[in-house]
């Protein structure tokens, strides 16, 4: 099939990956959504579209996009997210305000608005983090994600049989988010990972492939742990 | 004793959002008391059953109970939650509530499943 790949938090990380990995096949047109700058930077074949997914017209800007375009929506993949991270007895209202509205409202938001348009067949994946099973300092992204998991299953179970929705939950993979954590804590985390080593955003890209094509196509409202066996450890 | 119990939201953002934050408002306080809670979420919610809104709530708080009982740990109080189902007897329920919310329990992170939903059914 040809046709459209929503991608948000498209201008960096996984999501730069991602978006690269899709636009690198023909068939996909990817419409790249973020709110930062560099987004004009995206790959050339794709559509940028710069907004705030927290507000309703960021959301409809998008909408618009994909009803411009006139192909159809085959995938979307919410992937926009934030960190603000603190110890319970010390997260401020502002940053958990933040955090949740970036990670999961947007991401509900958008999914309502455009899973109408997504085609028989489609399928949406949404990029929740290996942190919904618990994380030190991250009780704001911590509840976000795991929303983003209930969000997976309930729609999984709303939009079936014509859309199938998945959600991944990445470990530590070497994007700038990760490169900011002290190197002393780094080293520790990446010890107690059993296969020795961060994720790339590649990986993170070449399992959304999986997932948003038909060679997944018996699966929906599943969680994909992608952390390097650090789960177990 | 800190017990939030999640009440039933629709599909509106702002009303998961508030009832989110609602259980943010008890979380923090209690952990800064250094006291125990406990939150009390419908099991049908865990699964999506009950609709997007209800789903992102329930799983929402699941996640954020076992990341505040990561922080509580060596401080001595501890984060649960207890899902029930239709055919939970409301007196049990209400028992182990009790019994999580003792700071004493040793219980920390966990998911106590009450009436039979759950069985072979998929891992929250």
């Amino acid at each position: 099939m040809i046709g459209l790949i929503v991608v948000t938090g498209a201008a960096r990380g996984i999501g730069r990956a991602i978006t690269e990995r899709l636009a690198a096949n023909p068939s996909f047109t990817v419409i790249g959504v973020d709110l930062s700058p560099e987004l004009a930077d995206i790959d050339e074949r794709s559509i940028p579209v710069q907004v705030d997914l927290t507000t309703d017209d960021g959301v409809h800007q998008v909408r618009k996009a994909v009803e411009d375009a006139g192909l159809p929506l085959l995938g979307v993949v919410n992937n926009a997210g934030i960190t603000r991270d603190a110890r319970l007895v010390n997260l401020t209202d502002d940053d958990f305000v933040a955090v949740l509205e970036v990670n999961l409202g947007a991401a509900y938001r958008l999914s309502t608005a455009l899973s109408d348009l997504v085609a028989d067949g489609g399928s949406i994946v949404n990029v929740a983090s290996r942190a919904y099973l618990g994380n030190f300092g991250q009780f704001n992204y911590s509840m976000s994600k795991g929303g983003i998991v209930g969000l997976t299953r309930a729609l999984a179970l709303s939009l079936a049989p014509q859309v199938r929705v998945n959600a991944i939950a990445p470990g530590l993979i070497g994007t700038e988010m990760a490169m900011a954590i002290p190197e002393d804590v780094l080293d520790r985390m990446i010890d107690s990972i059993p296969l020795g080593r961060m994720g790339t955003p590649e990986e993170i890209a070449n399992v959304v492939w999986f997932l948003l094509t038909p060679l997944s196509s018996y699966i929906t409202g599943h969680v994909m742990v992608i952390g390097g066996g650090r789960s177990l450890s | 004793m800190n017990v939030f119990r999640a009440r039933e939201v629709g599909d509106d953002w702002s009303e998961v959002r508030a009832e989110l934050e609602r259980a943010f408002d008890m979380s923090r306080a209690a952990a800064q008391r250094e006291e125990s809670f406990v939150y009390v979420v419908h099991h049908d919610d865990l699964l999506g059953r009950r609709g997007a809104g209800n789903a992102m709530v329930a799983t929402g708080l699941l996640s954020a109970a076992r990341t505040a009982a990561i922080e509580g740990w060596r401080k001595g109080w501890t984060a649960n939650v207890v899902a029930y189902d239709d055919e939970a007897d409301a007196g049990l329920v209400d028992a182990w509530v009790e019994r999580l919310a003792r700071d004493s329990s040793g219980v920390t992170g966990e998911l106590i499943r009450l009436g039979p939903s759950h069985i072979g059914k998929a891992l929250p």
